[in-house]
């Protein structure tokens, strides 16, 4: 059965299966196969097999669409660090899965023609900053909903849900205004008195339009642990805010960092408050992002630094995700169904 | 310790009154049980007390201070959930010193006081358990050294064995009464299992739509009951009633007769009235001698025989024509003890006498008792 005609006959198969695929072996397997079963092409043996047993055609289909779904999500971060290890004069030739050339250089380099890890740390700031600040607000707002009943609470609910669904974009220009506006209260605090190019500038709408979300998601989870556990709290010694944060909180913790990360990585990655509130300059707080497009000159576009910067801004991400994605997941899957 | 009062708590919700203007005063030391149907706001009553929820009207008092409206932490009391509520993500130690470490007590002290805690209910050696490793009675206990750990003026325990198999909470009641008189500390109990309020209490308050119906100790709860809804809550099987009316020199009903003189018992011929007789108090004619003052005796024929062991439980009926309700006993049905040697089989015609000591007349419209005994 090693004969080349079971190449081509597997071919013919493959081809026509649809029309008659039997027809098509008959005409090139040889003499001695008489058997009906040894007409047919590995194909359709394979698909015979399938049949008697299916569990192999389910773990062959999840292979398949596993391994589809992994080279569709990591092979562009491949392709970022071949594009990076590519040194400069050869980036025209750049190959699909080999760098031409070898350059590892531009790791240090993105360090050292710019401050870029000021600019990872700008973001990494502000993101902590929108998470602590979206986890706190979300907490009170969470336990309000989630286990408070009073009279327009559902309305309440509504309108903070409906913030979300507007366009960020919507809020840029009288934001942009607002935070150019000097105002003379803020002056001991920020030097010019006016929050563009600060932290806050990028923090304070980032937060806000993510809020809603981390809201509805901790108001899910609040709402489950059971009034026991808060009540026996309270009678121990806590008051509400202080069974919230010793009991509900630690008993949510699942939902806490879904809330958490989705909060940390959508800050984190935003692109159109971050480009537009500060000047680029990693001193005004620009976040990473500016720090990538900076390598794109007036007459150079630095693709291997850009690719460079690129993986090393998405590591603290990564390592925040593979720290909590135990949690992540659990939250993701239990606040759904859990009663 | 702690005396607890309550003058005029009335607690409503948006169109429900959970409780109407309770008074009640407990007195320090005191085991009182709260007993009534489900819905009759004896947890809403337990909660005000503990500050979790707040009464419309009233005031309460611990200790002679107005807790009124204090929180809950600063009330000096603690509390034993039905469902238990230990802190699941907190071991066994963490759980009792709770109170104890919010309240900044420092580290020999807590560890002893939870020492002393975990002796009195059992649980040495079960620090760092967490709460799912154990079994029910245990986490029974958890909770209970978490009440007591922090010596309270009053223990508040919402049904804390509802949710013990039946054989674990005949133990952990002996438990709990043997806890009260160690502690010698007021507890308040509440439950709907009048078994449970029954030999546990000092004193019994049975509840019903919101409204206090009688505050006393358990005997007299059983014996003396203040009105229908008392004699048919309090004793398990339940007290029988026969609906009839006052007649010149006693009571009629359309199966009986049972004859007094209406003037010393304070009723008037033609009123409506209720007898009530607790299945005890029933006997066969033969048997009348154990009454000490028996009636005049009644036709009756045997329904269902239930053997108990040390008794037997007869459901008569007044009448072979008479329909036994589906829904508990009804109008012209009769539930009396035997001892269990009785020789007696279903469908036989007996004849019946009541002990006129212990037959109780109550006012049908109001429902109030008039007397408890027709000597």
């Amino acid at each position: 059965m090693t004969d080349p005609a079971r190449e081509t006959g597997d071919v013919d198969a493959a081809d026509g299966v649809s029309a008659d695929g039997g027809v098509a072996d008959a005409e090139t397997v040889d003499p001695t196969a008489d058997e009906p079963e040894l007409d047919r092409g590995l194909i359709e043996a394979w698909a015979a097999k399938m049949i008697t047993n299916p569990d192999r055609a389910y773990r062959a289909s999840f292979y398949v669409a596993t391994i589809f779904f992994l080279v569709t999500t990591l092979f562009p971060f491949y392709w970022l660090f071949v594009v990076a290890m590519t040194p400069r004069n050869n980036l025209s030739d750049v190959g699909l899965l080999l760098p031409a050339g070898f350059n590892p250089a531009a790791f240090i380099e993105i360090f050292t023609t710019l401050p870029f890890h000021r600019y990872v740390f700008n973001s990494f700031l502000i993101a902590t900053i929108a998470t602590v600040a979206v986890l706190l607000v979300g907490s009170l707002a969470g336990y309000v909903f989630g286990r408070l009943r009073f009279r327009g609470r559902n309305v309440m609910l509504l309108l903070v849900l409906v913030t979300s669904f507007f366009p960020p974009a919507a809020f840029f220009i009288p934001l942009n205004r607002l935070f150019n506006t000097n105002i003379d209260v803020l002056r001991p605090l920020i030097s010019a008195g006016s929050l563009y190019n600060t932290p806050y500038a990028i923090f304070i709408p980032l937060s806000a339009i993510f809020l809603p979300l981390s809201i509805f998601i901790l108001m899910t989870f609040y709402s489950q642990i059971p009034d026991g556990l808060e009540d026996a709290a309270r009678v121990e010694g806590t008051t509400r805010i202080g069974a919230l944060f010793r009991v509900i909180v630690p008993l949510s913790a699942p939902g806490v960092a879904t809330a958490g990360v989705l909060t940390f990585i959508s800050v984190y990655n935003e692109y159109f408050f971050s480009s537009l509130m500060t000047d680029g300059r990693p001193g005004s707080w620009a976040p990473m992002l500016e720090g990538i497009l900076r390598f794109q000159g007036e007459f150079a576009v630095q693709y291997n630094l850009m690719a460079a910067a690129s993986i090393v801004a998405v590591l603290p991400v990564a390592i925040l995700v593979v720290v909590a994605q135990e949690k992540i997941v659990s939250g993701l899957t239990t606040g759904a169904v859990k009663e | 310790m702690a005396s607890v009062k309550l003058e005029g708590i009335t607690k409503r919700y948006e169109d429900v009154t959970a409780v109407d203007d309770m008074n009640l005063e407990i007195r320090d030391g005191e085991f009182v049980t709260f007993v009534g149907p489900s819905g009759c706001g004896k947890s809403t009553t337990m909660e005000t007390i503990a500050g979790l929820t707040l009464p419309t009207e009233g005031t309460i008092e611990i200790g002679g201070r107005d807790v009124t409206d204090l929180p809950p932490k600063d009330r000096g009391i603690s509390m034993v959930f039905q469902n238990i509520a230990l802190f699941p993500h907190m071991d066994v130690y963490d759980n009792i010193s709770f109170g104890l470490r919010l309240r900044k007590y420092d580290q020999e002290e807590v560890d002893r006081r939870v020492a002393e805690a975990a002796d009195i209910v059992q649980l040495e050696g079960m620090m760092d358990r967490m709460p799912k490793e154990m079994s029910g009675g245990q986490r029974q206990r958890v909770a209970i050294a978490r009440a007591i750990v922090r010596n309270p003026g009053a223990f508040l325990m919402d049904e804390p064995l509802a949710n013990l198999d039946a054989e674990l909470r005949v133990h952990m009641r002996t438990q709990l009464q043997r806890l009260h008189r160690e502690l010698d500390t007021t507890i308040i109990y509440v439950t709907h299992d009048q078994a449970q309020a029954m030999t546990m209490s000092d004193r019994i308050a049975v509840i019903n739509g919101g409204v206090l119906q009688q505050v006393a100790p358990p005997l007299e709860c059983y014996n003396e009951p203040k009105n229908l809804f008392v004699a048919g809550f309090i004793g398990s099987p339940a007290m029988n009633f026969i609906e009839g009316q006052v007649i010149d020199g006693g009571f009629e009903s359309e199966y009986t007769q049972i004859d007094f003189d209406p003037e010393t018992h304070g009723v008037t011929p033609g009123q409506e009235i209720t007898v009530g007789v607790r299945p005890e108090d029933v006997f066969l004619e033969e048997d009348a001698r154990k009454a000490s003052s028996p009636t005049k005796a009644f036709d009756a024929v045997v329904d269902v025989l239930e053997p108990m062991g040390k008794e037997m439980n007869a459901y008569l009926l007044f009448d072979r024509d008479v329909e036994a309700s589906a829904e508990g006993r009804g109008e012209g049905q009769l539930l009396i003890n035997l001892t269990p040697d009785t020789e007696i089989q279903e469908g036989d015609d007996v004849r019946i006498v009541m002990d006129r000591e212990n037959v109780h007349l109550f006012d049908r419209a109001s429902g109030d008792a008039i007397t408890h005994s027709l000597e």
